[in-house]
């Protein structure tokens, strides 16, 4: 196997983290609307909570995003 | 880009195209438009709908043949991760830098005049500029305010001049040139500022003994876990800034890239989301994340 097809297998695994991202959004939301439905009135300040946790957990995909471009960009030249 | 002639069937189908699409949009404003009140209101407003969108269809697939007759060296899709570099009077200089000048220039030429000719004329009921820029300072001192406490020390002034630098970088894009914030040193620079001003911050309100107390707290076991962690934040910073403004980069080319002749309008609607709403989301998600670890820092221990 040539070099930059290593280089693309690995780039591939390193963005499977946008899995766990995914999940833990998902589960971050669905816990939002659950305390929105319990409490209406409390909305805009879980908003400002979610998107911060939102980001939080994002970084994590965001991460392997930046590793498997560097990865293609820099590695295989 | 050189014309290339098309053949006669392409000719009859753009012809048809046009035609078509013409006519659509004529019948369309031959049919009368009912009152809400009206008999079969509904089937009328779908009829007139559907005539819309033929038309709007069919004059989309013409300007795309059209554009499609004109061949442009169209190379492989490929992205750098580096901007390119250019030469500023025997500087050789990354495009994001002389980028974020020209932003820096225009908004400090727009600062001045605003002070010179806007500022003296406040009226006591706010009215136009007036009313959009003390919504803006208000949004960035009630939430400086919200997670630092209410003596904010110019923390405000520092944020409203960082949003006004990504809001830049964003409108960049929308012209057509390559946002400062795809660039990691750019972001990286960034997020030093903000790592520069937690620990100022945190000497400043604690003093020296004070800031390396919390490294202690609650056992000195953990000192090296915490010094990694806040070594971690300018790097965290960065690269979350970087990926998101790449990220939406990319996706926008490809959208380019994969229409060819036909991207007319659709990537206008793409752009909206990834060039406007996407920095705005990212910028205030980098303010907030900074004013919280400033915060952080800041805390009283008792």
């Amino acid at each position: 196997m040539t070099d930059i097809g290593l280089i693309a297998i690995g780039a591939g695994i390193a963005v499977l983290t946008g899995a766990g991202a995914g999940l833990g959004m998902g589960i971050a939301t669905g816990k939002a609307v659950e305390a929105i439905a319990r409490q209406p009135e409390a909305g805009s300040k879980i908003n400002a909570l979610l998107i911060l946790g939102m980001a939080l957990t994002e970084s994590t995909a965001i991460y392997g995003f930046v590793i498997s471009l560097i990865m293609i960009f820099t590695m295989g030249k | 880009m050189q014309f290339q002639m098309p053949s006669v069937g392409k000719w009859i189908v753009i012809a048809l195209s046009l035609i078509l699409g013409v006519a659509a949009l004529y019948l369309r404003s031959r049919i009368p438009q009912l009152e809400k009140t009206d008999e079969g209101f509904k089937a009328n407003k779908k009829k007139r709908n559907l005539f819309m969108m033929a038309g709007v269809l069919t004059l989309w697939l013409f300007s795309g043949l059209v554009l499609g007759c004109f061949v442009l060296s169209k190379s492989a899709f490929s992205v750098s991760i580096s901007p390119a570099r250019m030469d500023v009077f025997g500087l050789s200089m990354s495009s994001s830098v002389v980028m974020t000048w020209i932003v820096i220039a225009v908004f400090s030429v727009c600062a001045i005049l605003i002070r010179i000719f806007v500022i003296p004329r406040f009226k006591e009921t706010p009215h136009g500029i007036q009313l959009v820029l003390e919504t803006a300072v208000g949004a960035i001192n009630d939430l400086t305010r919200e997670k630092y406490g209410h003596k904010n020390d110019g923390l405000a002034s520092y944020f409203f001049a960082m949003a006004t630098l990504f809001l830049g970088s964003a409108v960049v894009e929308l012209v057509g040139f390559r946002p400062p914030t795809t660039d990691l040193s750019m972001t990286s620079s960034y997020a030093l500022i903000t790592f520069v001003m937690i620990n100022v911050f945190g000497i400043y309100k604690k003093g020296i003994k004070g800031r390396a107390e919390a490294y202690i707290r609650p056992n000195a076991i953990i000192a090296p876990f915490k010094l990694i962690s806040d070594l971690a934040v300018p790097i965290s910073l960065a690269c979350r800034l970087f990926g998101n403004m790449l990220g939406g980069m990319i996706v926008v080319e490809l959208i380019y890239y994969a229409l060819g002749a036909f991207s007319v309008g659709i990537p206008a609607v793409l752009g909206l989301y990834f060039n406007a709403f996407h920095p705005l989301i990212q910028f205030f998600i980098f303010i907030n994340l900074s004013l919280t670890f400033i915060g952080e820092a800041v805390e009283e221990i008792e």
